[in-house]
């Protein structure tokens, strides 16, 4: 039997305010004594009211406005009741029926489209730890509320995702989006960022998928759904998915019934854990936040916070590949953090009144994977457009470029004044190098004779030695002319 | 009017014994049967009676000191080194405290 895979995402983002979402508790806890960001709000004592914060809003507006939603402009709050120790108030403050953003999409890498079916503002709960008492026996848990009432938003995909793959690459793509926005810093160690797929495997051929969800076909009964929880990072938002499929294939295969759950991933061993079968949306039992008014987004507040958007790194990869005509291997790399983005962008400006902008943008990728990332320093970029601008024009090759740089950002050197000095001594050495050349040919008479019997590859042996003879400072191109006209 | 006292219970932790589900359904049904009467109210053509304010009006991003953490585990239970300590098994019966 042929199964295909059918996964809906969910991803929590803890975004990057001041203050908490319904109290002015400051919000950075890492690493902070525990329960020390903590107000009657957050701690949900009784006659506390929650106040949202504005910036919180705006910041899951903005998420909404870069991944095509539409946006409500009247924000509704509700309760959402669950017992357990984390969340204080008996219920957590969401959004039920009316979240802000709704009904987006993302276009990913590889041009398959994702639907967001919401994005709705919510806030976290406490961080609790789960222990065994040595002298009771008894199992306890140790919670810490600060981070309880941290704005956090909840992106929900529609079940369209059909490989592991894709869900990896939107998570890959939202956590940029957070970071080109400074929505958040989205670091999945840090639980600023969570993802939580939805899978199941339904038979070929036997469902449909019609306004955002999936049905069945005929009278074929749809398998039940898995959500996996617990999972830390990017791969294993794929790695999780990839093993969810292959085992629910197997129960399948075996005639076990899938019922409804929640797994937690174990990335220590690779697999999916049972956690509980999952309570249903009605035993949550939603109900609107009294404590808050509506509150009304205007479209100028809208228009306002538009402003924010900046160019996100598809569109990144679109423009480089299509005005520049860089691969899309190299265009994903470069856009793949705003600051990567930014540098490439700067040197092309400075390389460009000297160079074509086709070949500026093909020299500035090259020279910003290779050489800027091997170095693994900030490499100045004016310092880097003149040593570009060195190489073009023959003066220097890359190595020796590599070779100054390094030289300059380890002993605090003036890149100029190191060209200078470069650039006298390779005179020199020009007017040394048909000498130079001579004395090569005259100790390596077989390469001579294989060379002018036909054997042209040898010249790049000659070259080779010319080049080890001046430590790298001869051009290899005036030392093969030499060589070519020397060996006529 | 019809209530499942055991699945509520459930939802919160209680543990409720046959007795205490045979007192408590009764009385939670008259006091939903109370609250129905609302049902009874026209709000055809009522506007909700949801306060609205505008965007502006929210509060700013200012963080404010919070309280201590003595303050804080003033009223808990069980403490252990900072944290509230609560008793019973993840996803189990957790322990009123």
């Amino acid at each position: 039997m042929e199964y295909d895979i059918i996964v809906g995402l969910e991803i929590h983002v803890q975004t990057k305010t001041e203050s908490k979402m319904f109290c002015s508790c400051p919000t950075g806890y890492f690493q902070k004594d525990p329960n020390t960001h903590v107000c009657p709000v957050c701690l949900g004592l009784p006659g506390a009211l929650p106040v949202p914060n504005r910036r919180a809003i705006e910041l899951c507006i903005l998420m909404g406005l870069a991944t095509n939603c539409k946006i409500n402009q009247n924000i509704y709050f509700d309760r959402k009741h669950y017992f357990y120790p984390d969340l204080p108030k008996g219920y957590q403050i969401s959004q039920y029926k009316d979240p802000i953003c709704s009904n987006g999409k993302v276009t990913l890498p590889s041009g398959v489209e994702i639907e967001i079916e919401r994005i709705h503002q919510e806030e976290d709960v406490a961080k609790s730890t789960h222990h065994k008492e040595v002298s009771t026996n008894k199992d306890y848990s140790l919670i810490d509320y600060n981070k309880s009432g941290i704005p956090l938003i909840e992106i929900v995909t529609k079940p369209c995702i059909r490989s592991a793959k894709d869900a990896k690459d939107f998570a890959t793509q939202i956590r940029q989006i957070c970071r080109y926005l400074n929505i958040s810093d989205a670091d999945m160690e840090k639980g600023q960022m969570r993802c939580e797929p939805n899978i199941s495997i339904q038979e070929k051929g036997k469902w449909k998928y019609e306004d955002g969800k999936i049905l069945p076909v005929g009278d074929y009964k749809l398998n039940n759904k898995v959500e996996v929880k617990n999972i830390g990072s990017i791969t294993a938002v794929e790695k999780s998915i990839e093993y969810e499929v292959k085992r629910l294939t197997e129960e399948i295969t075996n005639g076990k019934e899938i019922i409804q759950q929640t797994r937690g991933w174990n990335a220590d061993k690779g697999i999916t854990e049972f956690q509980r079968s999952k309570e249903t949306a009605d035993d949550y039992r939603y109900m609107p936040e009294p404590d808050i008014p509506v509150i009304e987004v205007s479209k100028k507040d809208i228009e306002r916070i538009s402003n924010e958007l900046v160019e996100l790194p598809h569109e990144k990869i679109t423009r480089y590949t299509k005005d520049y005509d860089i691969s899309t291997y190299a265009a994903e790399v470069i856009s793949s953090t705003k600051e990567n983005a930014s540098y490439f962008e700067s040197l092309l400006a400075e390389l460009k009144p000297s160079l074509d902008e086709k070949t500026a943008a093909k020299e500035a990728a090259n020279w910003l994977m290779g050489t800027v990332y091997s170095i693994g320093k900030d490499v100045d970029i004016k310092d880097l457009a003149l040593l570009i601008k060195k190489f073009r024009d023959g003066i220097i090759t890359k190595g020796v470029a590599e070779e100054l740089l390094k030289n300059c950002l380890e002993n605090n050197k003036d890149i100029s004044d190191e060209l200078e000095k470069f650039e006298s001594s390779s005179k020199e050495n020009s007017e040394k190098l048909e000498d130079i050349v001579k004395d090569i040919i005259a100790k390596n008479p077989k390469a001579v004779a294989d060379y002018k019997g036909g054997k042209e590859s040898t010249i790049g042996y000659l070259v080779g030695q010319v080049m080890q003879s001046t430590k790298g400072s001869a051009n290899p191109n005036e030392a093969k002319n030499i060589l070519v006209k020397l060996l006529k | 009017m019809k209530i499942d006292v055991k699945h509520i219970a459930d939802l919160s932790r209680i543990a409720l014994t046959q007795k205490e589900l045979d007192k408590f359904t009764p009385q939670m049904e008259t006091i939903l049967q109370s609250a129905s009467e609302l049902k009874n109210v026209d709000t055809d053509n009522m506007a909700p009676m949801k306060k609205h304010r505008p965007f502006s009006d929210l509060r700013d991003d200012i963080p404010t000191p919070s309280l201590t953490q003595e303050e804080v585990l003033k009223n808990a239970k069980h403490t252990e080194k900072g944290y509230v300590k609560v008793y019973g098994k993840i996803f189990g019966d957790i322990e009123e405290s």
